[in-house]
C-alpha cells in the first residue's frame, strides 16, 4: 500500500480505532482479506453466482477490517478499502459488489454525523456483525436528471412518512437495512427537497425480484414502503443533496474495486491456460500482457484518486468518473478475452470466465452505468452560459 | 395480440410507463398474465395489480409521453480500418491540421473529436460581427458535417475528450475510447472567469455558439451592456457593440485599457476613439460579484462598495488552457501545453499540439496567424516527411477598433519606457528599446 494512507491512520483518534480493530494495519487487513478470497470465497464463488448469499464470508471480511478501513475512524484508508474489494472481486465479483454496498452504507452512517447512527450501529456495521446496503440507484439517476425519484415523503409530527417502491435493492434482507432517499412532497405535490435515511427492512415489504443473469447471490429485492415512519434517529441527511454532493466521488470511486478485481481474475484465467494454449492464443487480441499493463496503470490512478476522496473540484469528479468508466470498459474486454483464451473450458457453466463476463456486464450497467458516466462527464464539461434573455427584456 | 380500436368513447388506447423499470403498459394489449385482458383501461386496473417486471403497483406508473428521439449527433463516417490520426478540437487549428494532412495523403484515417458542432467560422470576426449586422448563419462558412465529408474525415461532434493514455495511444471520450497512431491537441483555451462572476449571468465570447447566444440576447433592441475586462477582446467588443447601437460601459482593472501592451499615449487615443462612439470607460475598477435583480437586469457589485446595473454583462477576463486532460496523462504543461518550438511535439510520444492551447517557452500563444504554419509542420511530421520546422515569431497584434486602430509589433516589456517617434493628430508612432535594440513598436 502507499504510505500516505498509512500515515493518516496514525492521525486518527486512537480510542475509536482500538475499540474494534486494534490490529487493522494495512498489511494485516490485506493479508487476511486475500486469505479469505483465495480460500472460502474461491470455493463458494459458483454457488454465490447461483444464489447463495454469503453473509458468513461477509462477516469474516468485516472482522478482518475489509469493510471498515475507509471510514474516518479507521484512518480514511480508501486505497486499502479498494485493494481489499479488488482482492475479493478477483475471486467473486458478486461478493465485491456486496462489499461496495456495505462500504457505502458505512460511509452514509459515519458522514451523517447523527449520534444515533454513528455509535454502536456503525461499529456493528463496519465489523460485519450487522449488514446493510444502499438504495441510491434511483436517486442518483434522479439527481443527474435521468429519471424521476420513486420514494415520496410527507412531513408528519416528529419526522416523515415515506411511501413508494424501489424495484431492486441489493445486500438487504430480514433484519438488515440500507441507506435510502425520498423526495419530500409539499403543497401542490411539488418536491421541495429530499431526505436521506436509514431504512430498516423489517418495517418494509421485501418482494422477490425476477431472476437475473448473474450476481444472484447479492440478496436483491424489491422494496415497498407504505407510510414508513422516518424519525430524527433515522435521518442521514436533510436536505440530502448537499450530502450526496459531498460523498458522490467517494461513492463512485469505491466501485472501481469490483471491476479491477474482475479484470485481475480474468488475467488469472488467461495465464492459467498460457502453457497448454499459448501457441494458438498468441493470435488473440487483448493478450494478458496488454491487459496487465492497462490494469496496472489504471489501478495506480485509482489509488492516487483514493488519497482525496472528498475533494470537491469538478476536475477531480471528472477524473473519478473517467477512471470508473475505464474500469468498466477494461473489465468487459478482459473478461471477454479470458473466455476466448480458455475456449470451451471457459464456456462451461461452472467455469470462472463465463461467470466473469456476466460480472463485468454488471460492473458496466450498475449505477452509474457506462452511459450514465459519459452523460455526466459531458454535462460537467460543458460551459455554463446565460440563458439568452432577449425575448424577456 | 391487442384489442381492436376502442369503442368506449374514451379515445384511442393509451400507454403508461413504469417509473421503476421502464415497462410500458399498453391499454390495447393489457397484461393477460396479470389478469388484465386486452383493452383494459388504466383507470380500470385494480390497485393490487403489480408491474409484471418489477412488482411496483399502479401508483408508480405515469402517462407515457414519447420522448422525441435523440437526434443522432451528426457523425460523418469514413471507413476506418486503422486507428489513424485523432484531432481534439474542430476550430481553426483542428480543421487546418485535417486539411494539411489530407492535402498530402488521401487515405490516412482522420477523426476529429469536438465539444461543439464543428462548424467552420473565422473566429476574429466574432468581435466585429454585431456592428456589421451579421447573424450566426452569416458567420458559418461550412458545417462540420460538410467539411468532414469533403475531407473524408470522421467528425465526432458534441463529444468531450476526457482521458488520455500516451503509452497505449488511446484517448477516452464521452462517446467511447479511440486508439490513435498520432494525436493532435487543438482544443484551444477557455475563458478564465474569476470565481466571483456567476457564469450564468455573464457571457464570454470565445466561440460561435456563445456568440450566437449573445447575439440572440442583443438582437431584440438596444441594451445597456457592461463589459468586464479592457484587454484586446474587451476593447474590440466595446466598439462593436457601440456600433450596433448598444450603450456600453467598459470596465478595466487598471486606469487605462491594455496596460500590459500599450503606453499611455496610445491608450489615450484608443479611449478617445471608443469615447467618440459613446463607450464609457470605467478604469481602476474591480467587479466583486453579479446578482440578478428583480427587475430582470443585473447588478455589478464594485470593489469600492458602489454598484452598476446592466441588462447584459460580458466578461472578457482572458483565457486559460484547460489542463486536466494533459496533466492527467503526465504531459508537460506550463500555462499551456508545452511544445517544442520547432516540431510542436508535446512531451509525450506521437502527441502534437497547436493553436490557442499551446505554450512556447512558458508563453501562451493565442493568435490566429501562426496556426496554418503550425498545422503544416504537424502534418508533415505525422506523414514522416521532412519539414523546415516551425519558426515562432511574435505575431503582429492588430486591434480591430476602427475608431482608433492600433498595430503592435514585437514583444513589449510591461513597464519599460516607450518613446514617441512620430506624433500628429492623425498618427502616433512609438517604440520601445532595450540595449539599443527596438523590441517593440506601434502605430496608432
Amino acid at each position: 500500500m502507499a504510505s500516505a494512507p498509512a500515515l493518516r491512520l496514525v492521525e486518527a483518534p486512537i480510542g475509536a480505532a482500538s475499540a474494534v480493530g486494534p490490529d487493522w494495519t494495512d498489511e494485516a487487513v490485506l493479508a487476511r482479506t486475500t486469505a479469505i478470497a483465495e480460500g472460502p470465497l474461491s470455493t463458494a464463488a459458483t454457488s454465490i453466482d447461483h444464489g447463495d448469499y454469503p453473509l458468513d464470508i461477509m462477516g469474516q471480511l468485516g472482522a478482518a477490517g475489509a469493510l471498515g478501513v475507509h471510514l474516518d475512524r479507521h484512518g480514511g484508508r480508501f486505497g486499502l478499502s479498494l485493494a481489499a474489494m479488488q482482492a475479493a472481486s478477483r475471486a467473486c465479483g458478486a461478493t465485491g459488489f456486496l462489499m461496495w454496498c456495505h462500504d457505502v452504507c458505512g460511509l452514509y452512517l459515519e458522514q451523517s454525523g447523527n449520534p444515533a447512527l454513528t455509535g454502536a450501529v456503525l461499529d456493528d456495521h463496519l465489523t460485519g456483525r450487522t449488514f446493510g446496503g444502499t438504495a441510491l440507484s434511483n436517486p442518483m439517476k434522479a439527481f443527474a436528471g435521468i429519471e424521476p425519484i420513486l420514494l415520496r415523503a410527507r412531513r408528519v409530527p416528529g419526522g416523515y412518512r415515506v411511501s413508494g417502491m424501489l424495484p431492486w435493492v441489493s445486500h438487504i434482507g430480514p433484519g438488515q437495512y440500507c441507506g435510502a432517499i425520498a423526495g419530500v412532497v409539499g403543497a401542490g405535490e411539488a418536491i421541495s427537497h429530499e431526505i436521506m435515511f436509514l431504512l430498516a427492512c423489517d418495517r418494509a415489504e421485501l418482494r422477490p425480484c425476477p431472476q437475473f443473469s448473474g450476481m444472484e447471490g447479492t440478496s436483491t429485492w424489491g422494496l415497498r414502503l407504505d407510510e414508513y415512519f422516518v424519525g430524527q434517529d433515522d435521518l442521514i441527511a436533510d436536505p440530502a443533496r448537499p450530502f450526496i454532493g459531498r460523498i458522490r466521488a467517494a461513492f463512485i470511486l469505491l466501485q472501481c474495486g469490483m471491476g479491477l478485481g474482475v479484470t485481475e481474475g480474468s488475467l488469472d484465467s488467461m495465464h492459467a491456460v498460457e502453457e497448454p494454449l499459448g501457441h494458438v492464443n498468441q493470435f488473440l487480441h487483448d493478450r494478458p500482457d496488454a491487459i496487465a499493463a492497462e490494469l496496472a496503470e489504471l489501478r495506480a490512478r485509482v489509488i492516487r484518486l483514493a488519497e482525496t476522496p472528498f475533494e470537491g473540484a469538478t476536475d477531480y469528479l471528472i477524473d473519478v468518473l473517467d477512471a470508473r468508466a475505464q474500469v468498466a470498459e477494461l473489465a468487459l474486454r478482459a473478461s471477454q478475452s479470458a473466455l476466448l483464451h480458455q475456449g470451451a473450458r471457459g464456456y462451461l457453466m461452472s467455469a470462472a470466465p463465463q461467470r466473469r463476463i456476466r460480472e463485468a456486464h454488471f460492473v458496466a450497467i450498475v449505477t452509474p452505468a457506462i452511459k450514465h458516466l459519459r452523460w455526466e462527464m459531458a454535462r460537467l464539461s460543458q460551459d455554463i452560459l446565460p440563458a439568452a434573455t432577449g425575448g424577456r427584456a | 395480440m391487442s384489442a381492436p380500436e376502442p369503442t368506449d368513447g374514451l379515445g384511442s388506447w393509451k400507454q403508461f410507463l413504469c417509473r421503476a423499470c421502464g415497462l410500458i403498459y399498453d391499454e390495447g394489449e393489457g397484461d393477460p398474465d396479470g389478469g388484465l385482458p386486452p383493452g383494459t383501461r388504466f383507470a380500470d386496473i385494480p390497485d393490487d395489480w403489480a408491474c409484471p417486471i418489477c412488482g411496483v403497483t399502479k401508483a408508480d406508473f405515469e402517462p407515457y409521453q414519447r420522448r422525441t428521439r435523440v437526434a443522432a449527433a451528426p457523425v460523418a463516417i469514413a471507413p476506418q480500418r486503422r486507428p489513424g490520426v485523432v484531432i481534439v478540437g474542430a476550430g481553426l487549428a483542428g480543421w487546418s491540421t485535417a486539411e494539411a494532412i489530407r492535402a498530402e495523403d488521401a487515405t490516412i484515417p482522420i477523426t476529429l473529436v469536438t465539444a461543439c458542432d464543428g462548424d467552420l467560422y473565422h473566429k476574429p470576426e466574432l468581435s466585429i460581427a454585431l456592428g456589421r449586422g451579421l447573424s450566426p448563419a452569416d458567420l458559418r462558412r461550412e458545417t462540420g458535417v460538410e467539411a468532414a465529408s469533403r475531407l473524408g474525415a470522421r467528425l465526432m461532434s458534441e463529444t468531450f475528450a476526457i482521458g488520455l493514455s500516451p503509452e497505449r495511444h488511446s484517448l477516452r471520450t464521452t462517446r467511447g475510447t479511440l486508439p490513435y497512431t498520432h494525436l493532435v491537441l487543438a482544443h484551444g483555451a477557455r475563458p478564465a472567469l474569476p470565481a466571483c462572476l456567476d457564469p450564468s449571468l455573464c457571457w464570454r465570447v470565445n466561440d460561435l455558439a456563445a456568440w450566437s447566444g449573445l447575439h440572440a440576447e442583443l438582437a431584440q433592441k438596444p441594451r445597456n451592456v457592461a463589459i468586464i475586462g479592457a484587454g484586446l477582446v474587451g476593447c474590440e467588443l466595446a466598439e462593436d457593440l457601440a456600433r450596433a447601437g448598444h450603450t456600453v460601459t467598459l470596465i478595466g482593472a487598471e486606469a487605462r485599457p491594455l496596460p500590459e501592451l500599450l503606453p499611455e499615449q496610445a491608450a489615450r487615443r484608443l479611449l478617445a476613439g471608443l469615447g467618440g462612439l459613446g463607450v464609457s470607460f470605467l478604469g481602476g475598477t474591480l467587479v466583486n460579484g453579479l446578482a440578478r435583480r428583480k427587475e430582470g437586469d443585473i447588478a455589478l457589485a464594485l470593489a469600492d462598495g458602489t454598484s452598476l446595473v446592466a441588462e447584459t454583462v460580458i466578461a472578457a477576463t482572458g483565457l486559460a488552457t484547460p489542463s486536466r486532460l494533459v496533466r492527467g496523462a503526465g504531459i508537460a504543461f506550463d500555462k499551456g501545453i508545452a511544445v517544442d518550438p520547432a516540431t510542436l511535439r508535446t512531451s509525450a510520444p506521437d502527441i502534437f499540439a497547436l493553436g490557442d492551447c499551446i505554450s512556447i517557452a512558458g508563453s501562451p500563444c493565442r493568435y490566429i496567424e501562426p496556426v496554418a504554419r503550425q498545422a503544416q509542420v504537424i502534418a508533415r511530421a505525422i506523414l514522416g516527411w521532412e519539414s523546415p520546422g516551425y519558426a515562432h515569431a511574435a505575431p503582429v497584434i492588430r486591434l480591430k477598433t476602427r475608431s482608433a486602430p492600433i498595430e503592435l509589433h514585437g514583444v513589449p516589456v510591461a513597464g519599460a519606457p516607450w518613446h514617441v517617434t512620430e506624433e500628429s493628430e492623425r498618427r502616433l508612432a512609438m517604440e520601445q528599446r532595450q540595449g539599443g535594440e527596438v523590441v517593440a513598436w506601434l502605430a496608432a
